[in-house]
């Protein structure tokens, strides 16, 4: 395998880590506690991409678009029996993140109920791979890295040019004077959940597009979004494309060495690593949120 | 027939008080998000399980050396994280947890990967093994001396402050207590006790897998705090017994094995989220104090 196939497949798990990695950046950036459910909503939108595909028999993209659907309106429903109601009784990060741990396990645990053990995969027909340059892409490979790439601009543009965008930056920055000039908080935070579920949905389908998806994929999306999450400095969301590339690389060139087994274990010690000499990430600001406290 | 099960009842639920009991030093009393304790319980297993049935090495050394490599564990996880906000603690937790499990799996030359290890010895004291009976009052003695040595460690000094870090860490701090190096030392003791926990374990089962150590494992003894109540070595005790005991009837139910797999997973994950929800200080629990958001 020349090297150019490596980065090349590094840059395509990268484009995944990446999107994963904003999905938990945007909750972390404007609600202010690292969420792990988008492990779950991940699993739920390719699981359901794969139901209506596949059990079902629609066509690709309308399977598509009712699991981004699903998986937003899990997310929004999550909020609203779950987060809601700890948020308002100004329940702390810890009490949040532990909350949403037992979100992760009771969806990844329907999942297991309604679909079981084995390892799925969609019904696509397998294409042909195009030679470049020394390395060989599949049309879906491009599929899924165009798509990444699309949706990572809409990001950006939403976020910078948009009033909403605009909304959620000011509430990431401080909510109470973003309440006080009237932001309407509870709206931007369900926004703020419908995007980074969508992000996450979208993810899970390019994965399932690519791989065997099963039920405990979550842990291991968990692990490698937010490394790559930490790497560009966690709750940057931008930052957040370059952290997933960094991991899918380091991955995919680290496994020319190692026995590709332990790939899973590269992303743990990249994570040790930043904590070790550089927590707030490569672009990451110091503020107060860093330390602890 | 129905005794002995209820004797491997009580020997899971004495290995999980050691669980429970340990994990709330680190998360109930000092304010710390271990979310990967089942990283530290497997080390511990596969530690003293491979030192017994590779060296020969008698149980009694071997549960020291699992609780020792999974308190070196800790320290590895505590030296970059504990300095930062709580959330890097439960990043790098969970994903020590979910590292552990591959590594089991994957690295077949040492732990046999998914075919696991059979034939782990039991522990053996002048010539008398411990079976079943006698393996349970071993059990219960490890239990309740982890419980008294963590009861201990809270109503000390030192306990205090770890309290007063949960509490306030800037005000801990300001007294100019080290914070980090209690934090460090709390999860360090805490992964120690969830070594030797695994050591047991094994000795016990006689046959570890990966399956054993699922980070699936960790919401089951973070639900056993939560339910019994944060801070609390009775809390941890009276979680253990409930969880342990509330999915059993689901063995006798007509559904395939993946399937009440789920069920557990999603009933542990249930009750976590609905305490936290209604009764955060648990059944037991002193911690009762709400930070606020974001803090």
């Amino acid at each position: 395998m020349a090297f150019s196939q490596l980065i090349i497949n590094g840059l395509i798990a990268g484009a995944i880590y990446a999107l994963i990695a904003s999905s938990f950046s945007l909750i972390f950036n404007i609600i202010k506690f690292m969420d792990l459910s988008p492990g779950a909503i991940f699993v739920t939108a390719a699981f359901s991409a794969y139901a209506f595909n596949v059990l079902f028999g629609l066509h690709f993209l309308i399977a598509l678009i009712l699991a981004i659907t699903v998986a937003v309106a899990l997310a929004l429903l999550v909020n609203l029996i779950v987060y809601q109601p700890l948020i308002k009784r100004k329940s702390d990060s810890f009490t949040l993140l532990l909350a949403s741990f037992g979100v992760f396990l009771i969806i990844t645990g329907f999942i297991l109920l309604i679909f079981g053990a084995e390892v799925r995969t969609f019904g696509l027909p397998i294409t042909k791979g195009y030679e470049l340059l020394g390395f060989i892409i599949t049309k879906t490979q491009i599929t899924l890295i165009v798509t990444s790439i699309v949706v990572f601009i809409g990001l950006q543009l939403f976020m910078k040019k948009t009033k909403l965008g605009k909304a959620m930056r000011a509430m990431a920055d401080n909510k109470q004077v973003a309440s006080g000039i009237g932001i309407n908080v509870k709206k931007i935070t369900n926004i703020t959940f419908i995007i980074s579920a969508a992000l996450a949905a979208i993810a899970g389908i390019l994965v399932g597009l690519e791989q065997n998806i099963d039920h405990n994929m979550g842990f291991l999306v968990i692990l490698k979004g937010l490394t790559a999450s930490v790497i560009g400095g966690i709750g940057n969301v931008p930052a957040a494309l370059i952290g997933g590339l960094i991991i899918g690389l380091v991955e995919n060139i680290g496994i020319w060495y190692l026995p590709s087994g332990y790939k899973d274990a590269i992303a743990f010690v990249i994570l040790i690593i930043f904590l070790i000499f550089r927590p707030k990430g490569i672009f990451g600001v110091k503020t107060r949120e860093e330390t602890s406290g | 027939m129905i005794e002995a099960y209820f004797i491997h009842l009580l020997i899971l639920i004495g290995i999980y008080i050691i669980l429970a009991a340990s994990l709330n030093l680190a998360m109930g009393n000092t304010g710390l998000l271990n979310v990967g304790h089942v990283a530290f319980y497997a080390i511990g297993a596969y530690t003293s399980a491979l030192l017994a049935l590779n060296l020969n090495i008698p149980f009694w050394i071997g549960f020291l050396a699992g609780g020792i490599l999974a308190a070196l564990f800790a320290l590895l996880i505590a030296i970059p994280t504990l300095k930062l906000r709580g959330d890097y603690l439960a990043i790098a937790t969970l994903g020590l947890a979910v590292v552990v499990e591959s590594i089991l799996r994957n690295w077949t030359s040492l732990t046999r990967g998914p075919l696991g290890l059979p034939g782990i010895p039991k522990p053996a004291l002048f010539g008398m093994t411990f079976n079943n009976n006698s393996y349970l009052i071993l059990v219960i003695i490890f239990s309740v001396i982890t419980c008294l040595i963590i009861y201990y460690i809270t109503k000390s000094p030192f306990g205090r402050v770890l309290k007063a870090i949960r509490e306030d860490e800037l005000a801990a701090a300001s007294l100019g207590k080290n914070t980090t190096k209690y934090k460090t030392q709390a999860l360090v003791i805490s992964a120690f006790f969830a070594g030797i926990a695994g050591s047991l374990y094994a000795h016990y089962i006689n046959f570890i897998d990966p399956t054993t150590f699922s980070v699936l494992e960790s919401i089951l003894i973070i639900s056993m705090i939560i339910v019994g109540g944060l801070a609390s070595v009775k809390g941890a005790v009276i979680g253990a017994v409930i969880l342990t005991l509330l999915p059993e009837p689901l063995r006798f139910l007509p559904i395939p094995s993946f399937a009440i797999g789920a069920l557990r997973q999603i009933l542990y994950a249930l009750l976590l989220v609905i305490i936290l929800i209604k009764r955060p200080q648990g059944i037991w629990g002193e911690f009762t104090k709400q930070k606020e958001n974001g803090a």
